[in-house]
């Protein structure tokens, strides 16, 4: 089992540890901005207090003046929330998609493989950024707030990670969906790109109003970078109606791409 | 057990039909050629055979398992090889890796003797293969399991001509180890070499099955001959000449600068025996004899009829 996830999972490698480098000098460069900001007077909790609410929600906005507060909207809201969700939906978007366009598929089915088995071994290949990337930050951002003269609580600072994991994979999982039901890449990834941000959007926008129901089904619903950091809310539940989506986008995947003509 | 039984398969796009009720049976331990002019249908069949699309009607077997019950046929392909119309790899990994994991999916008993013969640069990755050399990869991951049926869609393009007689040899000695091979091909002269027997596939059906030998006797000879002289006596009307063309030159010169005075040209398809072609020109002075393999399509047209469904 497993040789055609370690076989792709591989060349992951490279491309996740250079991803990993590039989200922790973000990280260590929001860390060494924080104590010049909250030293130069500015009362930045006023300041975005004159924000509207929406967008203080959509930003992860609260305790700005934390360190808590600060990275869990300028990081992790930021970086991991919108920008590695995006990225993991783009790079699934690929996974079956560009094999197809580039005729690879059909070697990899003349294999003894099942064609639910190569769904899911190459979305398995996702956990490779993502297992890297939260690996690799939060020692970056501990040391850094250490530095800086800071503290952060340790629990919350994992957590934070360890809880992105399944909404990283929900929106990988988006990703795998478009790649299956398209036969080029390009527009699987624009498709799951677009998705994935716009049931951001959503669920952000439409949070007080009447068609908050919308958002039940976006995955940014159920992962609060802000709540884990500044109030210790681990959302357990969340975790795992992510879960829960990812079994659903993956099986649908599976069935859908093992009925399919590849063209 | 035949290793492919085809029958009645059918695929439409819309309102083309790829394949239009093709039925035939390949058996055990022969050398299979599936001809047809490009767009016939050949790769529709083969990517029907692998199971990589269904068909609209109709089915297939391959060693036994139905084309359209996936868990049969996922077991039958531990036996297959198949090398796709334009084989393509992992860009990032090289020759070894992909070896690598098709061995540990589905075995590799004969790799080092099939990398003796097809030799690809292994450690370079496949980014920077030649057209060839992932041709010779494919090819080799196609055989490299032993397995008792290959399928093999346009072998031979990207090879030059040196692999593909070493391509050749390796195919009839395959056969004779008791491998059966099904492979497709737009070129008479490349199945004649190598195939037991042929199917000719146009427009998405089948025109005939032959043994390799009927089918060139009947697809014939192209000739041309150059001889000196005005050649109104050359007797054209006999036995297996068709469409004959005569025309006449003066004042032509030979190669080595002589005037030959008066040439006639003489080209036709000839189907008949080599014996009577000499004999035809007996008494004439012959400038230059060229026989070559009818071209595939001309074999269409003379057997088949031209423009019932074109």
């Amino acid at each position: 089992m497993l040789e055609l996830a370690r076989f792709e999972g591989r060349r992951k490698l490279k491309g996740a540890l250079a991803l990993a480098v590039g989200l922790s000098l973000l990280a260590a460069m929001d860390v060494w901005v924080f104590p010049s900001v909250t030293a130069s007077g500015v009362d930045l909790e006023q300041f975005v207090e004159a924000y509207p609410p929406a967008l203080r929600r959509m930003m992860g906005i609260e305790a700005f003046g934390s360190i808590e507060g600060f990275l869990a909207s300028q990081l992790y809201v930021f970086a991991w929330l919108i920008l590695l969700g995006l990225y993991l939906a783009y790079s699934a978007a690929s996974l079956i998609a560009d094999d197809v366009e580039r005729g690879r598929m059909d070697v990899t089915l003349s294999l003894p493989v099942t064609r639910s088995r190569v769904v899911a071994e190459k979305y398995l290949t996702l956990l490779v950024p993502v297992l890297v990337v939260n690996a690799v930050t939060p020692v970056v951002v501990s040391v850094g707030v250490a530095l800086v003269g800071e503290s952060i609580s340790l629990g919350r600072l994992i957590a934070v990670h360890a809880l992105s994991v399944p909404y990283l994979l929900a929106t990988g999982g988006i990703g795998l969906l478009a790649s299956v039901a398209f036969d080029r890449a390009s527009v699987a990834q624009r498709v799951a790109m677009g998705v994935t941000f716009g049931l951001y959007l959503a669920e952000s926008v439409l949070a007080g109003t009447d068609y908050r129901q919308v958002g039940l089904l976006a995955p940014s619903r159920y992962y609060d970078p802000t709540a884990i950091l500044v109030r210790g809310e681990y959302d357990l539940a969340g975790a795992a109606i992510l879960l829960g989506m990812v079994a659903v986008l993956v099986g649908a995947s599976a069935l859908w791409f093992g009925r399919k003509d590849v063209q | 057990m035949a290793p492919i039984k085809v029958d009645g398969l059918t695929r439409r796009y819309g309102d083309v039909v790829a394949n239009d009720g093709v039925t035939f049976t390949v058996e055990a331990g022969e050398v299979f050629g599936y001809l047809g002019p490009n767009g016939a249908g050949k790769t529709t069949t083969i990517r029907t055979l692998m199971g990589l699309q269904s068909p609209t009607a109709g089915t297939a077997r391959v060693l036994g398992a139905d084309v359209r019950d996936e868990r049969a046929l996922v077991a039958a392909r531990r036996r297959i090889g198949y090398l796709p119309a334009s084989p393509a790899f992992d860009e990032g990994a090289t020759g070894r890796e992909i070896l690598d994991l098709h061995a540990s999916l589905k075995g590799d008993r004969r790799r080092d003797e099939l990398l003796a013969l097809f030799d690809p640069p292994l450690d370079r990755k496949v980014r920077e293969y030649s057209t060839g050399n992932v041709q010779k990869l494919g090819l080799i991951q196609a055989f490299v399991h032993d397995p008792d049926l290959v399928i093999l869609d346009e072998p031979t393009s990207g090879l030059d001509p040196l692999m593909q007689q070493r391509f050749n040899e390796f195919v009839r000695e395959e056969r004779d180890a008791g491998t059966t091979v099904f492979f497709s091909s737009h070129v008479l002269s490349e199945v004649r070499r190598v195939c037991d027997r042929v199917a000719i596939l146009r427009d998405g059906r089948l025109l005939t099955i032959e043994d390799v030998e009927t089918l060139l006797d009947r697809s014939g000879k192209f000739v041309r001959v150059r001889l000196a002289g005005d050649a109104e006596a050359v007797d054209l009307d006999r036995n297996g000449v068709h469409d004959p063309q005569v025309s006449t030159v003066t004042g032509a010169q030979l190669a080595d600068g002589a005037d030959a005075g008066t040439v006639t040209e003489v080209t036709f398809t000839f189907t008949g025996d080599v014996n009577d072609l000499v004999g035809a020109f007996a008494g004439h002075r012959l400038l230059d004899l060229d026989l070559q393999e009818a071209p595939l399509e001309d074999v269409f047209m003379r057997f088949y009829g031209e423009g019932t469904d074109a």
